[in-house]
């Protein structure tokens, strides 16, 4: 469903700034229907790995798909939801503009965008700031009306970067049963995050990035035991890259 | 279309929106008020004033719309990644780009006919008070005059993308874009100047004289659609002047534009 085959990208800031290795030789295949967690420290390359699977920036090296497409094709994102980490909207659109604008570019009918907007907004809890401004919008609501623009066309991959960052328990609570309703539907789930627990309580298979490199990819049943947890697991993995956190 | 189009009104609205916008509309509205007092202390040539500061008003508040307000809609999708939203559907970054100019120019001719309207307002009002002192006056001219000032906007705006698709800053495109306007505004006097220099007095080297021709061909002529001159004394202007200039004025935009989309098309947003 989601392949990713040899990518490696380096960042350089600036003339005469030194590079910075952000992924390296990076291969990964997410199954249809699975739950995929992307675990690593911050500065890891979990958010490349996801731009470059949304065509945001480009591999050096290496190929991405999803469902057997380049994602270089803008074709492939019509069966893609996204979710980036912080995201920013408009500030003077309400959100039922900002889900029309996702709804009518990803090839939605009119009608279409009005009923998956009511229902959408129903689900996360915005119905009655529908007709506001994004800038009024707390942080909860931001993240609220990001995953509901990233599933306004309900797509067959859902691409979830750090979904639960600055949620409270009740946001974190709405997320973790998306996730779990969207695999209920046969969706595949790609998110990244650096809590164990969501890891924990929502995926299939975790894999684990650290300074860019994939150190462990595994069903969640075979890392964990009943003596090893996955911080146990994620901890000795950090260890064995020397740290993992870049300079 | 149903790609442009959604990226098209969505950039209309944030810049309709924009409080920054309500600035420059009052603005606008306090100097063509000001146009009334002023005519009402000068002595002669009303009419040719009138005309002139409202259309001099119009044209400013639209510069102004262009750097402060088109620049920041664009500038704001980079800065704070507001485009992940925008190329995370299935639109590719040319189709971006042409999206976002549309909004733009659909809120240039907005602010325009607005301000165009409060302009036409000051000087019907000027008129009626003073109205021995319009003997040459004529709407049409006012009118093409107004609607010719629209085209070199929409034109520094195509530029201001252009700029922006290969600048890491904002700050960057806000002083390309003056200096684009500047150029465009002095090329063809500069020109002439350099072109007949013994009338000035003037000894420009040949260097000068190269590098002048080099940014006359290389930067809009802006001065074209410049017509205050003949609106104000209701001089004659040949249709095929106008039609000359819009024509200039829509392939320098849609070349400006199409380099935008290929530059852009390189651009990552880390």
């Amino acid at each position: 469903m989601i392949t990713i085959t040899g990518i490696s990208k380096e960042f350089k800031e600036g003339i005469g700034a030194r590079s910075v290795k952000a992924l390296e030789d990076l291969d990964l295949e997410i199954r249809e229907g699975e739950v995929f967690g992307f675990l690593g420290p911050n500065g890891a390359g979990k958010s490349t790995a996801i731009k470059i699977l949304m065509n945001l920036i480009y591999p050096d090296k290496g190929r991405a798909s999803i469902r057997g497409k380049d994602v270089r094709d803008r074709e492939t994102r019509r069966h893609v939801g996204y979710l980036s980490e912080n995201p920013y909207f408009y500030d003077y659109l309400t959100a039922e503009e900002l889900l029309w604008f996702g709804g009518r570019t990803s090839g939605l009918s009119s009608s279409a965008v009005k009923t998956r907007t009511d229902e959408l907004l129903a689900k996360f809890s915005l119905n009655a700031a529908r007709k506001r401004q994004l800038r009024t919008y707390s942080k909860g609501m931001v993240q609220r009306v990001g995953l509901a623009l990233a599933l306004v066309h309900d797509p067959d991959v859902a691409i979830l970067d750090e979904p639960m960052s600055g949620l409270d328990p009740i946001g974190r609570k709405m997320v973790g049963d998306l996730i779990l309703e969207l695999k209920a539907q046969g969706k595949t789930v790609f998110f990244s995050s650096h809590i164990l627990t969501d890891i924990e309580r929502f995926c299939d298979r975790v894999g684990v990035i650290i300074g860019g490199k994939l150190r462990l990819v595994d069903t969640l049943d075979k890392l964990v035991s009943g003596t090893v947890s996955l911080e146990d697991v994620f901890l000795r993995e950090v260890e064995k890259a020397g740290g993992g956190l870049q300079a | 279309m149903t790609t442009l189009w959604p990226i098209a009104l969505i950039t209309f609205k944030e810049g309709i929106r924009n409080r920054a916008i309500y600035g420059i509309f009052l603005m606008a509205l306090m100097l063509l008020i000001a146009n009334f007092l002023l005519c009402s202390m000068i002595p002669r040539e009303v009419g040719k004033v009138a005309v002139d500061i409202a259309l001099s008003t119009v044209y400013f508040s639209g510069l102004l719309l262009v750097f402060f307000v088109g620049i920041n809609l664009m500038a704001k999708d980079l800065d704070r990644k507001t485009i992940y939203m925008v190329i995370s559907r299935p639109i590719s970054r040319p189709q971006y780009i042409v999206g976002k100019f549309f909004g733009m120019a659909l809120l240039i001719i907005a602010a325009m006919v607005f301000l165009s309207i409060f302009a036409i307002l000051s000087i019907f009002l000027i008129k009626l008070s003073y109205p021995g002192y319009f003997p040459r006056f004529s709407w049409p001219m006012v009118l093409l005059a107004l609607a010719l000032s629209t085209l070199p906007l929409i034109l520094l705006s195509a530029l201001s993308f252009l700029f922006a698709s290969f600048t890491s800053s904002s700050f960057i495109t806000l002083v390309l874009t003056m200096i684009a306007y500047i150029i465009g505004r002095s090329s063809y006097d500069v020109k002439a100047l350099v072109e007949s220099p013994e009338a000035a007095g003037i000894h420009p080297s040949p260097v000068t004289v190269k590098l002048v021709h080099v940014a006359y061909y290389l930067f809009p002529n802006l001065s074209v659609f410049d017509i205050k001159t003949q609106a104000a004394h209701n001089l004659p202007l040949a249709p095929s002047y106008i039609l000359w200039a819009v024509l200039y004025g829509v392939v320098y935009t849609s070349l400006a534009v199409a380099c935008a989309a290929v530059f852009f098309r390189r651009r990552e947003f880390p």
